[in-house]
């Protein structure tokens, strides 16, 4: 039973030598990376990977995800986990700014938030009308009393024993908030990274520009995929797998995510970058 | 979270399925590369059995894990083992022979960091997180490079990149009919994460036996082959590639009856129910 009755260790607390420790190895790798490849377009490649990476860290914890309580109708959020969410939030915006890569980084960066908000947009929409209409519940916050955008109160639609239910409107806006941080954040790594394939994969392959421009885009994509999942699932680890939104007072355990976001994405790019670098 | 939710009892230690699933994936990886000293790609499909090897270690490893109840669902081990074990499989890629090696060693490095994050710094306090983490990354790299070397014949970022096409009779070289240039990486990445993920997934609760969920991820390793063995139509040979699909469909077969067997025998009361008869005269 002691074990059992123990404080649950993953609570709110900063652990602060192990942020300074990763702090530390965050700027061992961004120093690493000077050394090796100097202040050039691979350089700011791995800090685009960076702040990509904490865009995606910070976007996951306004996503309202319930997991399985909520698809029992005990809890607010989308039914599912956060790995799902993200995954399907990032990739769609992901492919939508791919589309745009052509036109420079900030009309692709945009292109791919519009594309990630726009899919948690449909998703928390759909949430709803199933959650209304198919399942008769009504749309209630257990965190707050009032829903902190619209003023409406929420305690008297809270059926008893749950922790609120349905998807309430700050829900949704968070969803869409992080939808577009986390579109916008995948599309960053992918952007910086296809900058530097282009650039430096036709020498390695002896090949012309256009005739590796397929490797290029798959690896771009692929090692986007792949920082983009460990990002969102160590922010998925940070909320303990579920939060209500913005208003969740699991939120503001955002900064050490921001922290392992940073150092996640640093150790990854580094290697990214390092596949045309050496 | 540091609340032990499910305990392992009896069956085959952890560190016994760790070490037989390392030293198997990474043995059967580099039986396929027969290819390159024979000169045929008939051996391709040790990647495949190297890539299941690593599936079923990886399986224990997740049980392992979640069974500390992590909060965030069991798909998401699967997801960051494939996130950070497909950035060391591709850059291994580039060592030629020592790939695999590579790929060990850097996803154990990549995953030991992403551990001590979510461990200390993400505040989790789980005793076997960074264990646990080291484990998946090098699963993920592992089962990423077994497939790949089952499709294209080979580990190295040569044949993973580059391969001829023939138009009007002419041989030429093409970037697009590859694994990584047309994209088929990312169907690899999809059916690994998925096969190491849904074994415990599907099997756990209080009647989780580990025989039964072995087997199921040695059925998923074996489905996921067939889809793989498929799609190296278009990369090798037809004969090789048919060899990897026998292979693969034997192996599910297989697999697949035993798993059945094993899920009657741990049901609570399994009632082979007949059609509803018809009586006469009605």
């Amino acid at each position: 039973m002691a074990a059992i009755a123990a404080k649950p260790a993953a609570g709110a607390a900063v652990d602060m030598p192990s942020t300074i420790v990763g702090i530390i190895i965050l700027l061992l790798v961004i120093a690493a990376a000077y050394f090796l490849v100097g202040p050039g377009l691979m350089f700011m490649a791995l800090i685009g990977v960076i702040v990509g990476g904490l865009l995606i860290g910070f976007g996951v914890h306004f996503v309202p995800v319930g997991g399985a309580p909520a698809a029992m109708g005990q809890a607010p959020g989308i039914a599912t986990g956060v790995a799902m969410l993200a995954a399907g939030a990032g990739l769609a915006g992901l492919f939508g700014g791919a589309w745009a890569a052509e036109m420079g980084v900030v009309v692709a960066v945009i292109t791919g938030a519009i594309g990630g908000g726009l899919m948690m947009a449909i998703t928390c929409m759909f949430v709803t009308f199933i959650y209304v209409f198919g399942m008769g519940i009504p749309s209630a916050s257990g965190k707050v009393q009032k829903d902190p955008i619209t003023g409406d109160t929420q305690t008297e639609f809270k059926s008893q024993g749950t922790e609120g239910h349905g998807l309430p409107f700050v829900s949704y806006v968070g969803g869409v908030i992080g939808g577009l941080l986390g579109g916008a954040g995948g599309t960053l790594i992918y952007i910086m990274l296809l900058d530097v394939y282009k650039d430096a994969l036709p020498g390695m392959m002896k090949a012309l520009p256009a005739q590796v421009l397929p490797i290029a885009v798959a690896l771009a994509g692929m090692f986007a995929i792949g920082i983009f999942l460990v990002n969102a699932v160590l922010a998925a680890y940070n909320i303990t797998g579920t939060i209500e939104g913005p208003h969740d007072p699991k939120f503001k355990r955002f900064p050490r995510a921001l922290v392992a976001s940073a150092v996640a994405s640093a150790v990854c790019g580094i290697v990214a970058i390092m596949i045309v670098a050496l | 979270m540091t609340v032990k939710v499910e305990k392992i009892e009896g069956g085959i230690p952890h560190t016994t399925i760790l070490a037989a699933g390392l030293v198997a994936a990474v043995v059967c990886i580099y039986i396929s590369y027969a290819n390159t000293l024979t000169g045929t790609q008939y051996f391709s499909f040790f990647g495949g059995l190297g890539a299941i090897a690593a599936l079923v270690w990886g399986s224990h490893t997740i049980k392992h894990l979640c069974s500390y109840g992590i909060g965030t669902g069991v798909p998401s081990a699967g997801m960051i083992a494939f996130g950070s074990g497909v950035i060391a499989m591709l850059f291994a890629t580039k060592y030629g022979i020592a790939a695999p090696i590579v790929a060990v060693i850097l996803a154990a490095i990549i995953g030991a960091i992403i551990g001590f994050l979510a461990n200390n710094v993400l505040n989790m306090r789980i005793p076997v997180m960074i264990q646990s983490l080291t484990e998946m990354a090098i699963i993920g790299a592992l089962v990423l490079m077994g497939y790949s070397a089952m499709m294209t014949g080979s580990f190295t970022f040569a044949s993973m990149t580059s391969g001829t096409t023939i138009v009007m009779g002419l041989s030429l070289p093409s970037y697009q009919a590859t694994l990584i240039g047309g994209g088929l990486i990312a169907t690899v990445f999809m059916l690994g994460a998925i096969a190491v993920q849904h074994p415990f997934n599907a099997c756990l609760g209080p009647s989780w036996t580990q025989d039964r969920m072995l087997m199921l991820a040695v059925e998923c390793g074996f489905l996921s082959m067939i889809t793989a063995a498929v799609m190296s139509m278009a990369l090798i040979h037809m004969a090789p590639a048919v060899v990897s699909l026998v292979v693969a469909i034997i192996g599910w077969y297989y697999t697949f009856y035993r798993y059945i067997e094993l899920s009657k025998r741990d049901a609570a009361s399994w009632l082979d129910s007949k059609p509803i008869p018809e009586l006469e005269g009605q």
